[in-house]
């Protein structure tokens, strides 16, 4: 099953949305999290971003979410340090954070290959908040 | 085609966790289903369909089935939103409930 990571500058968003994906996805799907710097400040780490790859990781691959700004420099850090058959397995969402996880993670939850879960999570992007009205 | 229609009760409509239940629950099944509101139908092993068709309360939804497993998936599902409608009489076959 594919497993997420989730990339924030807060750790509390990051664990907040974590909390978040599983009560609607359900247990099964492996989410790690990468909120805020090793010492516990807003931002990002490479070194965190690739610690929750390493544990998201199955042979089904990853797919990586973040919020914004720097998050993406950490995270390119995180991926020129992971092993070639490693990052061969991670792809980079687009997608919107909260939208994107939820979508994302059901998807995985279906047992469907990445570039599903990557497709489910990229339709977050076009989501209306306010459906039907 | 074997349909089926309920009435969501549940206060906050059909929201993200039932949805999403609903969607596993029906991607079990080979059938193709869909699942409309008025008349817009959206496949209902999509999450992001299933969310943009603004399920609210007192929306009366309908779930169509069609392949070999279609009875048994519109009464998976029935079971599956039974929490969120109003009880549903009749069983889901080749005609609609009342």
């Amino acid at each position: 099953m594919v497993g997420l990571v989730i990339v924030s500058h807060s750790r509390l968003l990051a664990d907040g949305l974590r909390e978040m994906v599983e009560q609607v996805a359900g247990p099964e799907v492996a989410v790690a999290t990468a909120g805020g710097t090793d010492d516990g400040r807003l931002g990002t780490s490479a070194l965190l971003i690739e610690a929750a790859i390493r544990s998201a990781d199955s042979p089904d691959g990853v797919l990586v979410l973040l919020d914004l700004g720097s998050a993406a420099l950490s995270l390119e850090l995180a991926l020129e340090a992971l092993e070639p058959q490693l990052r061969s397995r991670v792809t980079v969402s687009q997608a919107p954070l909260v939208e994107g996880a939820v979508l994302a993670a059901v998807q995985a939850s279906l047992g469907d290959p990445l570039a599903r879960v990557a497709e489910a999570a990229a339709a977050a992007a076009g989501m209306s908040k306010l459906p039907g009205a | 085609m074997p349909e089926l229609r309920i009435t969501v009760i549940d206060p906050a409509g059909l929201h993200a966790r039932p949805a999403a239940k609903f969607v596993q629950a029906a991607s079990r099944f080979s059938s193709a289903i869909s699942i409309g509101n008025g008349d817009r139908f959206v496949d209902a092993k999509s999450l992001v369909a299933l969310l943009s068709l603004g399920v609210r309360p007192g929306s009366q939804v309908v779930l169509r089935a069609e392949g070999a497993d279609a009875s048994g998936a519109l009464l998976a599902l029935a079971t599956e939103l039974a929490p969120y409608v109003e009880p549903v009489s009749g069983q889901p076959g080749g005609r609609e409930t009342a």
